[in-house]
């Protein structure tokens, strides 16, 4: 059989002015996955290792049996452990991106092809909640080797962690559309993202802050994120469901749009 | 004019040229001083704020000593050593990547005099950093020095130890991973697993074993001892085996200038 040979297929990119660019968006979805796979020794061991070398040194240094709002401490600080990753990395995956390309200049790249801001917010946010979601699972998995994990609402869970990576993905998205150098990305992490993580019941039940500290995380959308996916597994909670699922929507509502309008109006990426 | 001579006679120390670099080197990192000084006390502070939090009320103390002073040396040791570690592998990796690391290579630096340049502003930053985190630490909880000579050696070892791995470790390096994957799976595990949150005698005998064969659970406790007055391993052997790595590594890195491995072809 002789095989005829076809021409290239003309690529219908952008078939009319309206609908989505399924294409495009999908293209820019895997580019972002594509760069973090590349290195995914940093990507993804490396957060596993970090989680794991946390969880040791602290069911080491508070020694065994001892008991944190009913529950053995090590099933207390899984779940925290698991939130501090999907948060630190989808974060880092969109904040790096960005000012990487926008340094290299090669954002243009991205901004010249037919892909409208809300197809760019999609593209980019959801290639960095991705990578949280697979740190995430490279995580629970490891972790549920070592410590009893029991899936009590599952359905909450996947919400949470969803929920979380996506608030991330568009976090990280605007400090990288609004950093102008490495530094300010280190920066916002270093003093917002890092500090939040660590101090919204991550590795201790709120309770043990002084009472002002208490009144504040309740205001503070990481500890219902935290709270609701420790709530996911072990089925105790300190704060209120209901408000965390209300909240998450709308700060990932928000910040979408926020995302969307950086993109729109070309804040600090178009001349 | 007056021709500077940095190269007066072979056999002595081009003293001008290794001030140079060093001061080159320190200036590099006083520009980003947000991430240089102000990130690792925020990060030490973190730490102090779970941990403390984490054991309120439940009364641990380690021979006699609250815990959050147990953990005053320790944060600060790895604050010092991640720093010093980190720049010196990153400014030397950063100028293969970019490739003005010929500039540095070419001017008359013998291989001695790039390593001492490079190690001692190295050193220079983990010992500021050790110097502000312990400020900020101070402020917070009391810190007392119970030997100075302890203090001292070992935030100076320290400092020196790291340096020199990160300079071994940027020039073998050929891309920023490999510098990351050095620092993530080798230099962080053996600073947590080395005693800095806790006393290896909670740990299980196997452990403590394996602790004991860790140079960096030596350099720890060595300088924990200088602030409490207690030690869990032997205190000469960690005198010791730092000057000697120190030593071995520094060796080490002017074997590397001197060949030119993977900076000259």
């Amino acid at each position: 059989m002789k095989r005829i040979p076809t021409g290239p297929k003309p690529l219908n990119i952008r078939p009319a002015l309206t609908g989505p660019n399924w294409r495009g968006m999908w293209t820019l979805y895997i580019k972002e996955v594509h760069r973090y796979l590349k290195i995914f020794g940093q990507t993804l061991l490396a957060p596993i290792i970090t989680t794991l070398l946390f969880l040791m040194v602290f069911s080491v240094a508070f020694g065994n049996g001892r008991m944190v709002d009913g529950l053995p401490y090590v099933e207390f600080l899984a779940p925290g452990l698991l939130m501090m990753t999907i948060l630190q990395n989808s974060f880092a995956n969109t904040s790096t991106s960005l000012i990487q390309q926008k340094l290299n200049e090669n954002i243009v790249d991205t901004l010249m092809p037919p892909l409208s801001p809300m197809e760019l917010t999609t593209g980019f946010v959801l290639g960095g909640a991705t990578r949280g979601l697979m740190v995430a699972v490279g995580v629970g998995i490891s972790l549920a080797l070592l410590v009893p994990v029991s899936l009590h609402h599952p359905a909450a869970i996947i919400f949470y962690a969803i929920g979380a990576a996506l608030m991330m993905g568009s976090m990280g998205m605007m400090t990288g559309i609004w950093a102008e150098k490495f530094d300010h990305v280190s920066t916002i992490t270093n003093f917002i993202i890092l500090p939040l993580s660590f101090l919204s019941g991550t590795f201790f039940p709120i309770t043990r802050f002084p009472e002002i500290f208490q009144i504040i995380s309740h205001y503070n959308p990481f500890f219902y994120l935290i709270d609701g996916l420790r709530f996911g597994f072990t089925g105790q909670s300190a704060g209120s469901i209901e408000i965390g699922i209300v909240l998450v929507i709308t700060v990932n509502v928000l910040l979408w749009v926020l995302c969307y309008w950086m993109f729109r109006t070309g804040y600090k990426i178009k001349d | 004019m007056r021709i500077i001579v940095t190269r007066p006679r072979q056999g002595r120390w081009n003293m001008l040229g290794t001030w140079a670099l060093y001061r080159r080197e320190v200036l590099r990192f006083f520009k980003i001083s947000a991430q240089t000084f102000f990130a690792p006390v925020v990060t030490a502070l973190l730490f102090l704020t779970i941990f403390s939090l984490a054991f309120n009320g439940e009364g641990r103390s380690i021979g006699n000593i609250p815990f959050v002073q147990f953990l005053v040396p320790g944060l600060t040791l790895m604050a010092m050593m991640t720093a010093s570690f980190a720049n010196a592998s990153f400014s030397v990796m950063f100028e293969k990547i970019v490739e003005t690391i010929v500039d540095t290579l070419m001017p008359p630096l013998s291989p001695g005099e790039l390593t001492a340049g490079y190690v001692l502003s190295s050193s220079t930053r983990g010992i500021l950093v050790g110097v502000t985190v312990l400020i900020g630490m101070a402020t917070f909880t009391t810190v007392e020095i119970h030997s100075w000579f302890f203090v001292i050696f070992h935030a100076v070892a320290a400092s020196m130890l790291m340096s020199v791995l990160g300079l071994a470790v940027a020039i073998w390096a050929e891309k920023i991973d490999y510098v990351a994957s050095i620092n993530n799976f080798v230099i962080l595990p053996l600073t947590f697993l080395s005693g800095t949150f806790y006393s290896t005698q909670h740990l299980p005998e196997t452990f403590r074993l394996i602790a004991s064969f860790n140079p960096f659970f030596y350099v720890i406790d060595g300088f924990r001892y200088g602030f409490l007055g207690l030690h869990d391993g032997n205190l000469t052997t960690g005198l010791i085996l730092m000057i000697s790595l120190i030593f071995m590594f520094w060796l080490g890195c002017m074997k590397l200038f001197s060949s030119g491995y993977k900076l000259k072809s």
